[in-house]
């Protein structure tokens, strides 16, 4: 475990991007991780997991025991404070029968640093569990990290399982965010990706959602902004495999300025004829009706756009 | 009164077709007038022309004067930050943008702003506030709010677009309290409707047939000009513009 001294300077970093305070001062991280050391560790309640540090990064499992319900969510953080040429993190999670817990990971990676960051994370929801996986990345706006993000899911009879993954401040960089989820009867998941790209940013995300359980739903939200010269991909894919599953794919990309290029590619496939497949896929430039009724009570046009961006990417 | 608004002569013409035939309106300070007329007269189009949005920023002759300045061709924040603003009649949605924010937004530059209560005063209660401006809320909803967010900035001059429609016949009475509330703290309103009673709330009215104003004066007297001459008439009534 680190110093004092390091935990300081790491968290000056992290608060210039944008990282809530109250997360160092109140002491809120169950897990911090700079580059590939771990420099907080404290359990939470009902939560086992190991934290092996490697070479570029480190390797975690965490289980959490069935039952446990945790009011607080668990909190996590893996950044980089300083540049580094790759970052590597890998992880498990097994989430109990009956569990209901809440992960709050956070990404920093620190102003102006330079990064590869390569994850894979397994995720498995037990029967009647609810997991939700909030992702939050932190970048500067000088930061460039290339970003390569996969994430296999396994949501069990009757569970939930809610992952989001929200950049909304600073650069994406060059981003390819992979999600998979398979789900049985009666089984929930839902995917949320949420990110704003900025000059020659690139964006690739793919949600994947096999809907293998009798009753089983499927939603898989996203919303681009893409300013610039940005290019952003969405492809969605849910297969309506079961008996009464629902899947639907929610897609919206907004454009702002002559050099983007966006791609959004709904796929929905169903081998049951009592499934059903929905989607909605909207590329355009900000709703002028938006804009202007906020102009009309005073703000200016480039305000505007902040605040109707800032809330698709809530 | 001295006059807050004055539309001299304004005409329109969209893809061809005349909309707005030589407008002449005056709007005094402190007063509400409601513009009446059927469908189609030009109310909606007049009242973009002095919000300048719709990309109608201005006529293509005549002037829009607010305050002794003209304000053809001015950009929409700046006609906002004279004191102007307008209600949709069909309010835009915001995703992820809560009433309260969207109620602060409006009234950032209001110091007395009380959110609660411009939402008291359009007949919603405090539990408003942290329900998002986005389609789960219903027209009528939507409508309050958008009505709400003009207390809350508490303009100059506010022009409301059929602020009656969408919002059941028993609050009728509500929407026309406030829109009195406020009259009586400061802001002008210039209110367009196709109902005759609620223009009865207003000081004075105007009627508007055919891209026209046919007569300004007391709301009951052009209530019933409008009641028995524009009601049943599908756009433009002769007997009213003249045959053409
Ligand atoms: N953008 C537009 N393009 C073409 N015609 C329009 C446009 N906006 C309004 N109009 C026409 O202008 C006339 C007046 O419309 P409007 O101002 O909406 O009337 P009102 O609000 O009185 O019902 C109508 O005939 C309408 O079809
Ligand atoms: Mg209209």
């Amino acid at each position: 475990m680190a110093t004092k001294d390091v935990l300081d300077t790491v968290a000056k970093k992290f608060i210039q991007i944008g990282l809530p305070k109250d997360l160092f001062e109140k002491n809120r991280f169950n897990l911090l991780v700079d580059r590939n050391r771990v420099i907080v560790r404290y359990p939470a309640p009902g939560v086992r997991s190991e934290v092996v540090e490697t070479p570029t990064g480190v390797k975690t499992k965490v289980y959490v025991e069935p039952g446990t319900k945790l009011e607080e969510p668990v909190t996590l953080c893996f950044g980089a404070a300083e540049t580094t040429e790759v970052q590597t993190t890998e992880g498990e999670i097994i989430v109990g029968e009956g569990a209901d817990v809440k992960f709050q990971v956070y990404g920093a990676m620190a102003e102006g640093i330079k990064l590869k960051h390569k994850n894979k994370l397994k995720v498995r929801v037990e029967k009647n569990a609810r997991f939700e996986f909030l992702d939050l990345h932190y970048n500067g706006e000088e930061t460039f990290v290339e970003l390569d993000t996969e994430t296999e899911a396994y949501v069990g009879e009757n569970a939930y399982f809610r992952s989001v993954f929200k950049q909304t401040r600073g650069r994406a960089g060059k981003v390819r965010i992979v999600l998979k989820a398979t789900v049985d009867k009666k089984g929930v998941a839902v995917f949320e990706t949420k990110m704003i790209g900025k000059k020659d940013d690139e964006i690739y995300v793919e949600d994947v959602i096999h809907l293998n359980g009798e009753e089983s739903r499927g939603i898989s939200k996203s919303r681009i902004i893409a300013v610039d010269e940005t290019k952003a991909t969405f492809v969605g894919e849910t297969y309506g495999n079961a008996p009464r599953c629902r899947g639907h794919i929610d897609c919206s990309e907004v454009i702002r300025g002559k050099d983007v290029t966006v791609k959004a590619v709904p796929v929905v496939v169903v081998n049951d004829e009592t499934a059903k497949v929905t989607h909605e896929a909207a590329i355009g430039s900000i709703d002028k009706k938006q804009l202007e009724t906020l102009m009309a009570r005073g703000l200016t046009e480039d305000e505007a756009v902040d605040v109707i961006v800032q809330g698709m990417l809530r | 009164m001295a006059p807050i608004l004055t539309v001299n002569d304004v005409k329109l013409t969209i893809d061809g077709k005349p909309i707005l035939k030589g407008v002449n309106l005056i709007v005094n300070e402190g007063e509400i007038h409601a513009v009446l007329g059927p469908n189609g007269a030009g109310k909606s189009t007049l009242a973009s022309l002095i919000m300048g949005i719709n990309d109608l920023k201005e006529p293509d002759s005549g002037e829009i004067i607010f305050k002794d300045k003209l304000i053809n061709g001015l950009k929409i924040t700046d006609r906002a930050k004279l004191g102007i603003t307008l209600a949709w009649q069909e309010p835009a949605r915001f995703e992820g943008i809560t009433v309260e924010e969207y109620l602060k937004l409006s009234g950032r530059n209001n110091p007395e702003l009380d959110v609660v209560e411009c939402l008291e005063l359009v007949g919603l209660d405090c539990s408003y506030l942290s329900r998002f401006v986005d389609d789960t809320l219903s027209g009528g909803e939507r409508k309050r709010v958008e009505l709400a967010s003009i207390l809350a900035m508490r303009p100059k001059l506010a022009v409301l677009d059929e602020p009656d429609s969408g919002i059941d016949f028993a609050s009728m009475e509500d929407i026309a309290n406030m829109i009195k509330t406020m009259r009586d703290r400061g802001t002008t309103v210039l209110m367009i409707t196709h109902r005759e009673e609620i223009a009865e709330i207003a000081d004075r009215a105007t009627l508007m047939c055919d891209g026209k104003v046919v007569q300004t004066g007391n709301p009951k007297e052009v209530g019933q000009k409008f009641k028995t001459m524009c009601v049943k008439c599908e756009v433009r009534n002769p007997e009213l513009v003249g045959g053409e």
